[in-house]
């Protein structure tokens, strides 16, 4: 069985005729179960009111995170999903870097509480009337949000340990036999593979 | 919490305790933990606290190529590591436009199915477990085992198959694979009555579970609870179903649910999808050999591979629930971003600390493992 290109008409066309109430938005299609949602940042609780109440978008998948320095900009995506309609919403929206501030929309959902607080944990966003904005799996880390694009994980570990050559005695001992993690001439095999 | 920051702090007179369930408790898959209040022996507050099994997979990603990435996506969950694959995967194809060959996508679901099974079998173990019944325990682990020897000879591994690509799988079926498979459904579906007997009509496990760490539809809706816990309360809603991926418009099984909500439900609903999961598999073993072609779809040279820019969403059914990668692509050779979003995000945090408050010390551990939790998946 071939899947259709987008749901059944009906289910696409008054799913566009509701979101028309929501000004600057654009919509498209982008799989059979798929809508992609851009709209402006201050539009965005409207949205989420008028799909959990009219359409019966209870579940709130995700919401992502999408770092985008060159534009000084965060994006922010909010997966939502219909167990009456089946076909899964996703808005776009983007914030300026600095402050770097969104609202929360725990009222709404309540499993945004989880990952606004990874958000602000990874990347230092912070959601304003979220539940909870402590620290939950970085617990004592107190470097710059990691998962900015602007930290560098290897230069940070560079920094922060000094290397050692491992080389015990014991282990020099053995290689002087012969021994050790070198490979001997003896042990490649017949047909020249490792 | 390392020894050198710890303070302490002394609390006004209370009858209260805090007690610590974990970072190292039988109670869950993993390194988690759950800071308890209890006033007696009722729990008066919880409070989950993660981070052990932290190894930064998003950031990694980030800085290793599209096909690199196979490699690290089935560690984010231990019990279950297939669906990471499959579901990477997926988003890897769909950003690309590949298009997976037939016989591919059936032996991926064929290695999704087993690994549920795998990972349904720890449960039950785990989940008597925290009841004191231990034979469940050994039984599920053996019974895990003869999967994880059919991985192994598909792949090479046990745990982590690295086994999907971009494009396909990495090997055919080696020969007489399938009648090897058949044989060990054969074994699980003989085991099935034992595991009745021993655990799913026994009238202790029947007690001790019953009424534990329940919650309504609405609750679970409110909370984003999915998958099997989402179906113990009466929603029959599977993404295998009614997001179709791969062949599973193809196939012919149905959705077991239970309407109450608790721990036994729980348990059944998982107990009803091992069944599911071996009719699947019997289709499957049929139809394959009838599949015949290409197991992977031609991709560009994997190190120098730039995918067109854009974003994908790709959902799973994990044995735990809705798994979801959100994979951008900026035109690298790298990912982005990826964005990992595991059912036990939510199992995991608010709803076990909704559920643990009120409930009884003893069934704290048993709240924990029935919500089939994988701590890595939170950590990430």
């Amino acid at each position: 069985m071939k899947l259709a290109a987008s749901p059944p008409n009906n289910v696409s066309a008054s799913l566009e005729f509701l979101l028309q109430e929501i000004p600057g938005l654009r919509t498209k299609w982008a799989g059979p179960r798929r809508l992609r949602v851009d709209l402006p940042a201050e539009t965005l609780p409207a949205l989420l009111e008028l799909l959990k109440g009219r359409a019966g978008y209870v579940h709130l998948s995700a919401i992502s995170c999408v770092d985008w320095p060159t534009q000084n900009e965060f994006e922010l995506v909010y997966h939502l999903w219909s167990y009456e309609l089946n076909v899964l919403v996703m808005a776009h929206i983007r914030i300026p870097r600095d402050p770097g501030v969104y609202l929360s929309v725990y009222d709404l959902y309540h499993p945004a509480a989880f990952f606004e607080r990874d958000i602000h944990e990874m990347f230092g966003l912070y959601f304003e009337g979220s539940p909870d904005m402590g620290k939950f799996i970085l617990t004592e880390w107190d470097g710059p949000p990691p998962m900015r694009k602007e930290f560098d994980s290897e230069a940070w570990v560079m920094n922060q340990f000094e290397w050692q050559d491992y080389r015990p005695d014991w282990l020099a001992e053995i290689e002087a036999k012969g021994g050790g993690i070198t490979t001997r001439p003896q042990d490649i095999r017949k047909d020249g593979k490792p | 919490m390392r020894p050198e920051n710890y303070q302490s702090v002394s609390q006004p007179p209370s009858n209260e305790f805090e007690l610590f369930y974990g970072p190292n408790h039988p109670g869950i898959e993993g390194n988690y933990a759950l800071k308890v209040r209890v006033h007696g022996d009722e729990v008066t507050s919880a409070r989950a606290d993660g981070g052990y099994l932290h190894r930064g997979f998003e950031k990694l990603m980030e800085g290793r190529l599209w096909i690199q990435n196979i490699a690290l996506v089935p560690r984010i969950c231990v019990p279950d590591p297939v669906p990471m694959e499959v579901c990477y995967s997926l988003a890897v194809e769909e950003l690309g436009g590949i298009e997976v060959p037939l016989r591919a996508q059936w032996i991926r679901v064929m290695q999704l199915e087993l690994s549920r099974i795998a990972a349904h079998l720890f449960f039950f173990g785990g989940h008597a477990a925290t009841t004191g019944m231990y034979t469940p325990m050994f039984w599920g682990i053996t019974d895990r085992d003869l999967i994880l020897d059919l991985f192994e000879e598909l792949s090479g591994g046990r745990v982590y198959h690295i086994y999907n690509i971009p494009g396909g799988v990495r090997r055919d079926l080696p020969p007489g694979y399938l009648e090897r498979v058949s044989k060990t459904l054969d074994y699980l579906e003989s085991r099935l009555p034992d595991y009745d007997n021993l655990l799913f009509t026994n009238k202790v496990f029947v007690h001790r579970a019953t009424g534990i760490g329940a919650m309504t539809q609405e609750q679970a809706l409110e909370w984003g609870v999915t998958g099997p816990n989402l179906r113990a309360t009466g929603l029959a809603f599977d993404v295998r179903r009614d997001d179709p991926y791969l062949v599973y418009d193809q196939l012919d099984f149905d959705i077991p649910v239970e309407a109450a909500g608790d721990a036994w439900a729980r348990s059944l609903v998982r107990r009803s999808e091992l069944k599911e999961s071996l009719r699947i598999l019997r289709q499957v073993v049929a139809k394959l050999p009838h599949i015949g072609g290409a197991i992977r779809a031609p991709i560009p040279n994997p190190l120098a591979w730039n995918l067109p820019a854009g974003d994908v969403y790709t959902r799973v059914e994990s044995s735990k629930g809705e798994l979801a990668y959100y994979v951008v692509s900026n035109g690298g050779d790298k990912p982005y971003r990826v964005h990992v979003r595991g059912p036990s995000a939510m199992h995991a945090v608010q709803v076990l600390e909704h559920l643990a408050t009120g409930a009884r010390i003893e069934d704290v551990a048993q709240i924990m493992f029935s919500l089939d939790a994988c701590p890595p998946e939170v950590d990430r």
